[in-house]
């Protein structure tokens, strides 16, 4: 019996040495994805200089060309004071210490590229180009939209401040997410993927 | 024509970061050239070398005037701002760092009229410049401002320009805090540094009446310059946030992955190792033990 037992353990070590030895390669965004069609509302122009009426919080972000559409939750900075991420990587959250997308200044939206078993909601963030539209759907029902300008990739050891959070005299966004090489010493990513745009 | 006609963005970044890695490096911004018509179609894909702009009429007896954009040296100006009047300043456009020039002609003249002012400007990347036509018709000039854009940690900025011919001397004051005393007409003040709030902004003439009134909010980390004007009924005070940044900045970058998506290398194989180790122990063990007992049966018959 004992002996049965034992052909069969070391058996069973043996098929899984054989089975498992190989590595698992990066899952990588399908760049053929069926686009989302652009949300329908009442489309709010940039800023006026003279602008008085504080604009409404964001509540839902939409990139119809990478099939993105999620709500928007509140973040804020951590005791350490590093940027809060959402708790769930299915949805993105918007900095409430930056301004509101459609207001000057640069607003702040986070997500995760992926969680421990595969992709997040921010998993293809990556590929978007310039002149790609993102679309933030406010409180009050209307529409701020935006034009990708560029998409940097930084290392987060030398994060640019200033670059990303520093002031700006027009309506512009920060979509962040992780990318660069996984370092699973540390079990997160060695960058950050930021995405610029400019409100339209 | 209303001043939304610059406001056609393009791109910009703010000043060059230290380390970009793949990023997607795009064309620089050309300027396609229109000698007619309002904002010219810029397409042009993002950079990190834009600086801002905007246009500010603020003479009160000049009548309105068009505005031409050049690249310097280039006879073809890329935009033009129609039938800007007294107050209006347009909202800040991206232009690729670099020298321009800046015309005004009255309203309806025609590009090949006599420019009433003109200058150049320097554009650098990350920084905002207003362009302002300023002073009584009689002296007026065209003055290129320098636009901070950082504020101080937890304050906001305030500066005060004064365009108001019927009050020589005017003072400002942010509910209890003084910005100017006595800033006289044409000037334009320093910024000072305020601590944020919802207050009301008092604009008094040097008897201390004639006032304008307006309630401001000044959150942390925004610029604002305010302008004093003639309205139609006495003093006017007109709020522009220049730029507005983070309430606070987040510390470093943002940990937002947990790499289900990233290669892994194989497992390590000592699980499975420990396993076949165990297994042939096991069977070793037991056959030794099949092997003696049986011996010992073998020997009782």
């Amino acid at each position: 019996m004992v002996l049965a037992a034992g052909i069969v353990v070391a058996g069973g070590g043996a098929a899984g040495l054989l089975l498992t030895h190989h590595s698992t390669p990066a899952e990588r965004p399908d760049t053929l994805v069926a686009a989302l069609p652009a949300p329908t509302g009442k489309i709010v122009a940039p800023p006026e200089p003279t602008q008085v009426t504080p604009v409404a919080e964001p509540v839902a972000l939409t990139i119809p060309a990478i099939a993105v559409s999620t709500q928007l939750i509140h973040l804020g900075l951590t005791a350490s004071g590093a940027l809060q991420v959402p708790s769930t990587t299915a949805v993105a959250g918007w900095y409430t210490g930056s301004p509101r997308p459609g207001s000057v200044g640069p607003a702040i939206i986070v997500g995760h590229i992926d969680s421990y078993r595969g992709p997040g909601i921010f998993f293809r963030l990556s590929l978007l180009h310039p002149g790609d539209r993102v679309y933030v759907r406010r409180a009050d029902g209307t529409l701020a939209v935006f034009r990708v300008t560029v998409v940097q990739v930084y290392l987060k050891d030398h994060f640019p401040t200033q670059a990303v959070y520093g002031p700006v005299p027009d309506a512009e966004l920060r979509l962040i997410t992780c990318g660069g090489a996984f370092d699973p010493a540390r079990g997160s990513y060695l960058s950050n993927v930021v995405v610029y745009a400019t409100q339209v | 024509m209303t001043i939304r006609t610059i406001t056609r963005r393009t791109v910009m970044l703010m000043a060059v970061s230290a380390l970009c890695l793949g990023g997607t490096a795009a064309a620089s911004a050309s300027a396609a050239t229109t000698s007619a018509g309002t904002s010219s179609a810029r397409s042009a894909a993002a950079t990190s070398d834009d600086g801002w702009i905007r246009l500010a009429h603020l003479s009160p007896n000049t009548p309105a005037v068009d505005v031409y954009l050049y690249s310097f040296g280039v006879s073809t100006a890329f935009q033009v701002l129609r039938h800007v009047s007294y107050g209006t300043v347009s909202a800040y456009e991206p232009l690729a760092a670099g020298v321009y020039s800046v015309a005004m002609r009255a309203a309806g003249a025609g590009p090949t009229t006599a420019a009433v002012l003109s200058t150049s400007v320097t554009i650098q990347a990350g920084h905002a410049y207003t362009v302002a036509g300023m002073g009584p018709e009689s002296g007026l000039r065209l003055a290129v401002l320098d636009d901070t854009l950082t504020t101080p940690p937890g304050q906001a900025l305030v500066r005060v320009i004064q365009a108001s011919l019927q009050q020589h001397s005017v003072n400002v004051s942010f509910g209890g805090q003084v910005l100017q005393n006595g800033l006289l007409f044409g000037e334009v003040s320093s910024y000072q540094a305020v601590t944020p709030g919802s207050e009301a902004v008092v604009v008094t003439d040097a008897s201390g009446g004639g006032d304008a009134n307006a309630s401001m909010s000044l959150a942390a980390g925004t610029v604002h310059t305010l302008v004093v004007l003639d309205g139609a009924h006495g003093l006017e005070v007109v709020d522009l946030v220049d730029a507005s940044g983070d309430a606070a900045d987040p510390v470093g970058g943002v940990s937002t992955g947990f790499g289900g998506t990233a290669p892994h290398g194989p497992p390590s194989p000592l699980l499975w190792l420990l396993a076949t180790a165990t297994g042939a122990a096991l069977a070793m063990a037991a056959g030794l033990r099949l092997r003696t007992t049986r011996r010992q049966t073998l020997k009782r018959t």
